[in-house]
């Protein structure tokens, strides 16, 4: 294995001293990652901002009594310019100018609407409509809406019941009184924990990906691969030398991608914590760190073991680069399934599937249901796949046909 | 010392491949049973026109190609059985076969003279004596994709010989030389004869098979059709010099094979 170590060390130099190498495999990637999630969370802000700050246009038809008055009491005339319209008044018009979006909101009150409350008996009396008209693709019209709601029809709500019940206590049995207690490292782990499985997932393979073409396609195209098969060693050890080296680069720039994304969480959390609520804490015991250690091991074996035969078997790099797009999608998607099946139950033959069953052993190593049959499963398959790979790898290198196209 | 007995090598050509040579077979007979013996001691020489199977033959020498048929032996062994043994008493250069760009010709050197399971003293031992020979020593640091074509030949030929091996296997040793630097790569060759070496050389070059080669082997579609020293070939063929007796052979196995 001599053969080997000299390989791996020098597959190592080639990428370490060269210095544009390391910018765009492992400093650029960083970069970009920590710049596109600040921008997408700059931009979030800002369209939030600007909603806030939007005058709706909003026109009210038959406005009941008072209403008026309710409306200038409860300020919500600093969001939003109202119109009123009167009973004959076409409604045809503003409800096209809602789908124009020229008018965000158009609230229409059931004539009579404060006299049918008033009239209101028993049950089955008839209960008055407020209808609103809003456009769901207008940023704008849906906050008119909420506001609207919130500002207005819900205080009314409750004012009107109270004149009518004399006593709102009877309309709480009980009270619920709510404490959130969380700290902001925690939400953003529960983020983490959603994410993770996926981010490992297909980021080490990206890793392979861009290394693994270079290595074996660019190799022999360039004619330097030949000048290793005439050394005196078995095909066998530049197959391990080179599968070794690009799984050592593989995880740096892996770990470079996940340490980016981690780092730029925080900007994404505050736009997106809202949507986000699991239960998942990030507190590892030290099994579950050689769990995880041990599953990403057998996923880049894998990996560059499946970059490396497609790779070889190619004639071009642009040929090698056209066979491993679909496989990252592939790979892309098997991570991405695993994040939507949070909750959901799994069989043990989901964990046999290599590349699925490893996202979905991360994703229960971070709740901490993951059994050591998942965990056995998930990683015999994967490395059983890889075993199956590299010897056909191995049989490549030694087909004249595939090395040298004869 | 090589011996070929009875190679042939074929290959089957895609249909891409057989539309691009115009040709309704599907397989190529790149070399048809050649023979022949090289010793200890004499540069051996590989003549023919391009595409008649001298690469070929020198690759299945190199282990890089399996025979279809016939046996190599180098040194005593089977390319084929025993390939690890035969790569390692072997220095093979062809044009196709290049050093990583993005290295320096001594770490090069290096990495190859570990592959053959050398020690560092006697690496460093091997670079200093051949890098002076060709001069290197002056670019040895610089990375290969900055040299220009003469220096890369030099720095390959100089990685090629690091395990001073017994068997010296040169694909067209000097195309796209200079005249100084073929010079000097046709002049290290002769030395390498004198230390008792075995060289085997392809070249369509006459004059360097004239002036070079200890004895010829002429191939002509992938057949061997001549063999011998220089006069050898001149007085078999009736002719004055090695061009003429070249195109002699040329016309008689070229009519033989169209009949």
């Amino acid at each position: 294995m001599k053969g080997a170590k000299t390989i791996i060390s020098k597959e190592l130099k080639r990428v370490f001293q060269d210095k544009k190498l390391i910018f765009s495999l492992f400093i650029l990637p960083a970069i970009m990652v920590i710049g596109i999630y600040a921008l997408i969370g700059q931009l979030t802000t800002s369209m939030t901002k600007n909603i806030d700050e939007h005058i709706s246009n909003v026109v009210i038809q038959n406005t009941p009594a008072g209403l008026k008055d309710f409306i200038k009491a409860c300020g919500y005339e600093d969001t939003a310019q109202i119109s009123y319209l009167d009973t004959k008044d076409t409604v045809e018009e503003v409800k096209q100018k809602v789908l124009d979006e020229t008018v965000d909101l158009f609230v229409v009150f059931e004539k009579g609407f404060l006299e049918n409350i008033a009239a209101y008996k028993k049950a089955g009396d008839k209960i008055p409509v407020v209808e609103l008209y809003y456009n769901t693709t207008g940023n704008y019209s849906q906050a008119a809406k909420n506001n609207f709601e919130a500002m207005i029809l819900t205080p009314l709500e409750t004012s009107l019941l109270g004149e009518r019940l004399g006593n709102l206590e009877l309309l709480n049995v009980f009270e619920t009184k709510q404490t959130v207690i969380a700290d902001e490292d925690k939400a953003n782990g529960q983020f983490l924990a959603m994410m993770l499985p996926y981010l490992i997932t297909f980021l080490l393979f990206v890793g392979a990906m861009s290394l693994g073409v270079d290595s074996f396609t660019g190799e022999k195209e360039r004619g330097t691969m030949a000048s290793m098969l005439l050394a005196p060693i078995k095909r066998q050890e530049i197959v391990i030398g080179k599968l070794v080296s690009l799984s050592i680069l593989s995880g740096i720039s892996a770990a470079v991608y996940a340490a980016a994304m981690i780092l730029s969480m925080p900007m994404m959390a505050k736009s997106m914590s809202n949507g986000v609520e699991m239960n998942v804490s990030l507190h590892f015991t030290f099994k579950q760190i050689i769990m995880l250690i041990i599953i990403m091991m057998c996923m880049v074996i894998l990996y560059v073991a499946l970059v490396g035969l497609v790779a070889i078997i190619a004639k071009t790099s642009k040929e090698a680069n056209t066979y491993v797009s679909p496989i990252y999608i592939v790979v892309l998607l098997a991570g991405m399934i695993t994040m939507f099946q949070g909750g959901m139950e799994k069989r043990w033959y989901q964990f046999a599937i290599p590349v699925y069953g490893n996202s979905l052993a991360i994703q229960n190593l971070m709740t901490n249901e993951l059994t050591f049959l998942q965990f056995g499963l998930a990683v015999g398959s994967t490395l059983l796949l890889a075993i199956i790979l590299m010897a056909l790898l191995t049989k490549s290198f030694n087909s004249e046909k595939v090395m040298f196209n004869a | 010392m090589i011996e070929i007995n009875g190679l042939t090598k074929v290959y089957r050509l895609s249909k891409r491949q057989m539309q691009q040579m115009k040709t309704k077979k599907n397989i190529k007979r790149a070399a048809d049973g050649i023979s022949l013996t090289a010793k200890e001691g004499e540069i051996y020489g590989l003549l023919g026109p391009n595409g008649a199977g001298k690469t070929t033959t020198l690759r299945c020498v190199a282990t890089l190609l399996k025979p279809t048929e016939g046996f190599i032996k180098v040194c005593g062994f089977d390319t084929v059985k025993q390939s690890k043994q035969v790569r390692d008493c072997i220095g093979f250069l062809t044009n196709e076969i290049k050093l990583d760009p993005q290295f320096s010709s001594r770490y090069m050197f290096e990495f190859f003279g570990k592959l053959h399971g050398l020690e560092v003293k006697q690496i460093e031992e091997r670079r200093r004596e051949l890098f002076s020979y060709f001069g290197i020593e002056a670019f040895q640091d610089k990375k290969i994709e900055e040299l220009s074509t003469g220096m890369k030949q030099k720095a390959a030929i100089a990685v090629s010989l690091v395990h001073d091996p017994k068997v010296i296997i040169f694909d067209e040793p000097t195309s796209g030389l200079d005249i100084v630097t073929a010079r000097n790569v046709t002049d290290y060759l002769k030395l390498l004869k004198q230390r008792g070496k075995l060289v085997i050389i392809s070249t369509h070059i006459m004059s360097e098979a004239e002036k070079l080669c200890d004895r010829i082997g002429i191939i002509i579609n992938g057949k061997k059709a001549a063999e011998g020293t220089l006069t050898q070939l001149l007085q078999q063929t009736e002719t004055s010099d090695l061009e003429d007796a070249f195109f002699e052979l040329y016309k008689e196995n070229n009519l033989d094979d169209e009949k």
